[in-house]
């Protein structure tokens, strides 16, 4: 017997042409790597009319140095995010997160738009995109725009309805870390995870970025914790003191004694890292 | 229906198959390459692993109209002679094999590793092979065979 219901396959060329079957399709889905969508469609009631595989568009692909940034294709694969030196040198807490979610041929398969598209709030990427200030290309029937990653992740309904083009990422995160937490092994799925970006001068750190992931709501910025180390000097961080800005961050959130205890580990840990760290 | 023209162990095949039809599916049922496993058919076991252009993936989770233009190899293309692949070899020399269903795919993914990198440590290996899961061996003899299969590669390249 089929493992999957029937559905018609289109492989478009270009945005346009994927916008134009989006519009005329009755249920249609897109599929980039498939590792989220195949997976679902085993299970799914609702079942869609239309598949719409983005694999044959150009402006998807690619990772580049714009001079202004880096672009980064919707349907460049995790493992070629992770492994890639451009973005190892300017957005290394991407390249780690890249590195961690699921396995190795899962990386060779899933696409950071997929990752971030399916907008479910436990997948790695977007903390790592917030954290390095990234911007997302969207192709949607309302026109073609450039959104925050902040802005993109809070989409709805039909706002939500396009296709994600490309990421941009204009500043430059030499360092970066990336802590997570899973409930057994090391492949699972995150619990919580912490995402750190900045820049390195000799007077101190500089736009600090530092991003949770609780995987039960929205990544949630840490002001205070960012207000704290921006332009301070790495040997002067205080492990608890970073800690408890951390817990004040979080303090509206509700969030469980296990992933507090978590994430305060991490910050601890992070601070013990900048100060170890030479360059 | 759709026609597609697949590079399946360096041989092509033009196949009429259903738009949703996987690529397990077709390996499996419409041309006999056993080798790749039915498992979990959620991708968390590996069992059902090919390469795609050398990179280990899972055929439970992609379309066969997908795999177009693509290189496809599965375990019956990794001796096409008849004769084993260092990779083979070196597992039933270390006893790395014990019912053999996680083995096609745990020899894929070695073999995607070695293509890439001649000299992996055991956390390069154990991170290559973090997407096949075997109920049978510890993992400790898997391992060894993959060393071992590394140095044997570089006596002969
Ligand atoms: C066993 C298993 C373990 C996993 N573990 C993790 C994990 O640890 N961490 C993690 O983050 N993820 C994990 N995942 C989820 C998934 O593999 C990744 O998030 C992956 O990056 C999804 O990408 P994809 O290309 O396969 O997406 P797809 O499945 O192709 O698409 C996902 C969604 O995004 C939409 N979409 C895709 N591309 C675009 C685009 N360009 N524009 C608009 N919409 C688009 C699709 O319509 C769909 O709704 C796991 C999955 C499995 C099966
Ligand atoms: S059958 Fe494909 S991963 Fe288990
Ligand atoms: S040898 Fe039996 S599952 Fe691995």
């Amino acid at each position: 017997m089929a493992i999957l219901k029937d559905f018609q396959y289109h492989a478009p060329e270009s945005v346009d042409e994927a916008l134009d079957l989006l519009r005329r399709s009755g249920k249609p889905v897109l599929l980039a790597g498939g590792t989220f969508v195949l997976n679902t469609l085993k299970k799914a009631v609702a079942y869609p009319t239309d598949v719409i595989a983005l694999r044959k568009i150009k402006a998807l692909q690619g990772i580049a140095d714009t001079g202004e940034g880096i672009s980064i294709g919707a349907m460049t694969l995790l493992s070629d995010i992770a492994s890639s030196p451009l973005i190892r040198e300017r957005a290394s807490v991407l390249a780690r997160a890249a590195a961690c979610v699921a396995t190795t041929p899962l990386r060779h398969m899933g696409t950071i738009g997929g990752n971030v598209a399916s907008r479910f709030f436990w997948v790695d990427l977007p903390a790592a995109l917030v954290a390095v200030g990234a911007k997302v290309e969207w192709a949607a029937g309302s026109g073609k725009k450039v959104l925050d990653i902040e802005k993109f992740l809070a989409l709805k309904g039909p706002d939500a309805k396009g296709i994600l083009v490309r990421f941009l990422i204009a500043e430059k995160h030499p360092v970066g870390e990336y802590f997570r937490h899973t409930q057994a092994m090391e492949v699972d799925l995150p619990l919580a995870a912490l995402a750190f970006a900045a820049r390195k001068q000799a007077d101190g750190l500089k736009d600090v970025r530092l991003v949770v992931n609780t995987a039960l709501s929205p990544v949630v910025r840490l002001k205070s914790v960012e207000s704290l180390f921006e332009n301070t000097k790495t040997s002067r961080l205080k492990e608890k003191e970073a800690a408890a800005a951390l817990r004040r961050d979080l303090e509206g959130g509700k969030l469980d004694d296990y992933r507090l205890q978590c994430l305060c580990g991490d910050m601890e840990a992070l601070v013990e890292r900048l100060k170890r760290a030479k360059t | 229906m759709k026609t597609v023209t697949l590079d399946i162990n360096q041989k092509t095949c033009v196949l009429e198959v259903r738009d949703s039809e996987l690529l397990i599916e077709t390996l499996r049922d419409r041309l006999g390459l056993l080798g790749t496993k039915y498992s979990c058919l959620e991708g968390d076991c590996g069992a059902c692993t090919v390469l795609l252009d050398g990179n280990n993936v899972l055929s439970c989770l992609i379309l066969t109209l997908e795999a177009e233009g693509r290189k496809i190899t599965t375990i019956e293309g990794m001796s096409p002679g008849g004769e084993l692949h260092p990779v083979q070899q070196a597992f039933i020399d270390a006893g790395a094999v014990q019912c053999g269903f996680c083995t096609p795919g745990m020899v894929l993914a070695s073999k995607a590793l070695l293509d890439k990198n001649s000299h992996p440590d055991k956390e390069d290996i154990v991170r290559a092979l973090d997407g096949n899961l075997c109920r049978c061996t510890g993992y400790v003899r898997i391992v060894e065979a993959v060393t071992a299969a590394a140095k044997a590669m570089e006596k002969t390249s």
